[in-house]
Order: C-alpha cells, then sequence, then structure tokens
C-alpha cells in the first residue's frame, strides 16, 4: 500500500535554468582515475 | 598503467550498457549504468553525452544542459555536445518555455505539500500539455489521481509514463498498485460496473470528455411525455410544497383571529363583572336605604307610643298610659326625648303600679288568683320588692292557689331570699317544702 505522504517526499525540486550554473560549479566530478592518480602520487611520496 | 586502462574498458563497458538499455528505453537503466560510467572516468565523453540525451529525454532539461556543459568543458573541440547546447540556446522561446515548466513543476510540488491537490492536479495537466516528457510529472499527477481514488486516470498517466522509460521503478510501483485497486473495483459489484459501461470517455487535449452511450435525440412522443411528467411535478409541488404553506397560513390567520375573539370576550366579561359589582353595590344601597326607611318608621311609631303615654298621663288615664310606656323603646328616642321619657315613666309607673297593685290585692282577697297573677306579674317585673316584697308573696300564693307549682316555687325562693327571717319568710320556707315534697 503506497503512503502518499511517504512518495510525495521523495518528489524534490527541479533545477531550473538560473540555478544551473551553481550546480554545475558546484558538483564533485572526481572520478576513479582521480582517485587511482592520488594513490599512485601517495605511493611515491611514501618511497 | 594497466589499472588506468581497465577503468578507461569498465567506463567504456558501462557506456555500452547505458547504450543498450536507452536503446529500449530503459531510462533510468541507462542513466544508471551512465552515472556509474562517469564515476569511473568523468571525461567519458559519449557516455556523459548520452546521459544529458537522457536526461533530456527525461523532461530533466536543466541536467541535461550541465552534463553537456561539462562535457564541453571537458573536451572543447570535436564534441556532439556542443550541437545539443546550441539546439536549445538557439530556440530562447523554447528554453523559457522549458523553464517555465520547470517552475510550474515546482509550484505543482508545493501546492501538494500544502495539500491544496485540486490545483497541483491542474498545474501538473498544463506542464504536461507543454512538457510531456517530463517523467516526474507523470508520476506525481498519477500519485495525486491515486490519492482521489481516481486510479484509471492514474493508470493513463503512468502508462505515458512506462512508455518514455519501461523500467522505471517508481513508475512500475505505482502501476502495481493501480492494477491491485482497478481488479478490486472490477470485482466489487456489477452495478458499478453496469454504469460504467454506460458511460463512454474520451480525451480532449488535457481533459477527459465522459458521456453517456444510450444518449437519444427526443422524439414527439418523448417530448408529450416530458411534457406531461413536467406538469405532475408541477402539480406534487403545487401538493406538497405550495398547498401546506396556502393552508398553514390559514390556520395562523384562524388562530389569529380566535386569540382576538378571546381577548374581546375577556373584555366583555370584565365589564359585565364590573357591571355586576356596580348591581350589587346599588342593591345594598337601596337595602340600606330602606332599612333606614324602616328605621325611620320605627322611630316615628315610638314617638307616637310616647306621644300617646303622655297624652292619656295628661289626663289621668294611669291605666293606659303604663299599658303604653311598656311599648316605648327609650333607644330610639332622642336625647330630650328620653330625658321626658324617664320623668313621665317615673311618674306614671309609680301611678301605674299603684294601681295595678291595688287592683291585684283586691283580686287576691276576692280569691280572683288568675286576675291576681296578671296584676302583680307587671308590678313584680316593675318593682320585684314592692311593699317590702308582698307583691312577690303574693304572687306566688296566687300561682299555687291556681295550681302552678313551678312559679309558686319560684316566688317563694325571691321571697325567702329577699326578706329572710320574717314571718312570710318561714311561711314562704313552710310552703316551698311542701310543694317539694309533691310527686
Amino acid at each position: 500500500m503506497i503512503d502518499f505522504e511517504e512518495e510525495l517526499k521523495k518528489f524534490k525540486p527541479s533545477l531550473e535554468v538560473e540555478e544551473a550554473e551553481d550546480a554545475i560549479y558546484d558538483r564533485d566530478l572526481t572520478d576513479m582515475t582521480d582517485i587511482m592518480q592520488e594513490i599512485l602520487r601517495e605511493a611515491r611520496q611514501h618511497r | 598503467m594497466d589499472s588506468y586502462n581497465k577503468i578507461i574498458r569498465l567506463s567504456n563497458t558501462l557506456y555500452n550498457d547505458g547504450l543498450r538499455r536507452a536503446g529500449v528505453r530503459d531510462l533510468s537503466g541507462a542513466a544508471e549504468s551512465l552515472r556509474k560510467s562517469l564515476r569511473l572516468y568523468k571525461a567519458n565523453i559519449p557516455a556523459r553525452n548520452l546521459l544529458g540525451l537522457v536526461y533530456f529525454e527525461m523532461g530533466e532539461v536543466v541536467d541535461a544542459l550541465s552534463e553537456w556543459v561539462i562535457s564541453r568543458s571537458l573536451q572543447p573541440e570535436d564534441n556532439p555536445a556542443e550541437q545539443y547546447l546550441e539546439a536549445i540556446q538557439s530556440n530562447r522561446s523554447r528554453l523559457s518555455s522549458v523553464n517555465q515548466t520547470i517552475k510550474k513543476y515546482n509550484q505543482a510540488l508545493l501546492y501538494c505539500q500544502q495539500n491544496s491537490r485540486d490545483l497541483a492536479i491542474i498545474q501538473l495537466k498544463k506542464i504536461l500539455a507543454s512538457n510531456p516528457g517530463l517523467i516526474k510529472g507523470h508520476q506525481l499527477l498519477a500519485l495525486l489521481y491515486m490519492q482521489e481514488n481516481k486510479y484509471e486516470l492514474a493508470k493513463r498517466e503512468l502508462v505515458a509514463a512506462a512508455k518514455i522509460d519501461n523500467s522505471n521503478i517508481t513508475t512500475l510501483r505505482y502501476l502495481q498498485e493501480v492494477d491491485q485497486h482497478l481488479q478490486k473495483g472490477a470485482s466489487s459489484g456489477k452495478s458499478s460496473h453496469r454504469k460504467k459501461e454506460n458511460t463512454a470517455s474520451y480525451q480532449s487535449g488535457n481533459d477527459v470528455i465522459i458521456q453517456p452511450t444510450n444518449f437519444k435525440d427526443t422524439s414527439p412522443v418523448m417530448t408529450i411525455l416530458n411534457l406531461v411528467i413536467g406538469v405532475v411535478i408541477g402539480i406534487l409541488i403545487t401538493w406538497f410544497l405550495i398547498t401546506p404553506n396556502v393552508r398553514q397560513s390559514a390556520i395562523s390567520d384562524a388562530r389569529k383571529a380566535e386569540l382576538e375573539a378571546n381577548n374581546e370576550l375577556t373584555s366583555r366579561t370584565q365589564e359585565i363583572k364590573g357591571l355586576e359589582q356596580e348591581i350589587e353595590k346599588l342593591n345594598k344601597q337601596i337595602k340600606q336605604m330602606e332599612g333606614k326607611s324602616d328605621d325611620s318608621q320605627k322611630i316615628i311609631d315610638n314617638y307616637e307610643q310616647l306621644l300617646a303615654v303622655y297624652e292619656a298621663f295628661s289626663q289621668q288615664n294611669i291605666q293606659a298610659a303604663g299599658d303604653s310606656i311598656g311599648n316605648v323603646d327609650q333607644n330610639l328616642l332622642g336625647t330630650q326625648a328620653k330625658a321626658m321619657y324617664n320623668t313621665l315613666s317615673a311618674q306614671v309607673n309609680e301611678q301605674y303600679i299603684a294601681a295595678v297593685y291595688q287592683q291585684a290585692e283586691q283580686d287576691y282577697n276576692s280569691r280572683k288568683f288568675q286576675e291576681a297573677v296578671t296584676g302583680l306579674e307587671k308590678v313584680v317585673q316593675v318593682e320585684e320588692d314592692y311593699q317590702d316584697g308582698y307583691a312577690v308573696y303574693y304572687l306566688a300564693q296566687s300561682y299555687r292557689q291556681i295550681g302552678d307549682a313551678e312559679n309558686a316555687k319560684k316566688y317563694y325562693q325571691r321571697m325567702v331570699e329577699l326578706h329572710p327571717g320574717t314571718q312570710r319568710a318561714r311561711a314562704s320556707q313552710r310552703y316551698l317544702d311542701e310543694l317539694n315534697q309533691q310527686p
């Protein structure tokens, strides 16, 4: 049985066009390659 | 660098998975795979561009724009994202429309949170008319319909959402719920089912038109029948609504008239009572006047008796004066008349009693005891101890002689009391004893 109030909470407001720029800047774009390069760098430093 | 290549390959694999899913309109699955791909390798331009396209298809224009902008910044040259961005930015009205749609969606969501579902439904219908690909708009509208038990309308929205994204978890969950309710509704009764069959619904723009399937044009016979039904309804309305009011009004008027009549009757009764009291008062006055008149007559008669006494006394007719003076009531006389009465009475009584006693004594001596009793009674009543009690003594003797023992004993007793120790008292006592011994 679906709980209306609970389901309603899952719907979030959409970003408006004016907010897109801030959203892009604030986005964390760190990926696995960044993490791996970080790990390698730290490993070299330890050597 | 094998690890690096492995990551790139893994990212590409996820991109391929996303591409395959997007091909079969599993947009949610495609987006998930593409996001994973980009978490491994953010510069996977085909994956990011495809994610933008998937977002765009799902109606999430700003998310799409974001992906494409990032994509262009990562690879400024030879990037399809450039074309996508140009296509959107070149059509300013389209971009403005999209932005308005987003704002309206946010407003609809606010309406839902404020429990204004009707407004939210209206708003969402407008949004989906201009942006039919907005999956979460369809889902929210379906949720609102479900909350209002409009499961058929909810299903329609969910089907529309499923056509865009056929494996969206939320859409599938809602559809399952809607199907359950529709199955329950289908088996809940034939009457409601028949009712549904009697209507046909179709879509006109955003509105659902529901019209009866058995609609017929009115024939002349039906027109006459309708007129007859109208007349009957009119008569029934008159009978059940107007007539009771008229009756009520008549009853109300009758009650008012009755009340006024009662008031009039009460006032008349009061007047009658007042007049009766006045009559009674006047009757009393008449009786008083009649009483006064009687008293006046008595006073006149009394004065006439007094004059008769005076006249008889002046003519030396003592017997007549003495007989008449007993008829005079001194209480009815005035002050002067009373003084005159007292003087006259003293003179008349003295002479009258002397004359009566003299006659009675003669009768006694002549043994005329009955006559003697009559005269001596008069004397004793005026003066009991007249002639030193001889009047009483002779009276007792006379009563004894005529055989009236009771009166004889009474006056013998008075003799013994008035003159004790005398010869007459002793004789009286002896006679008393004798009479008491008699049976």
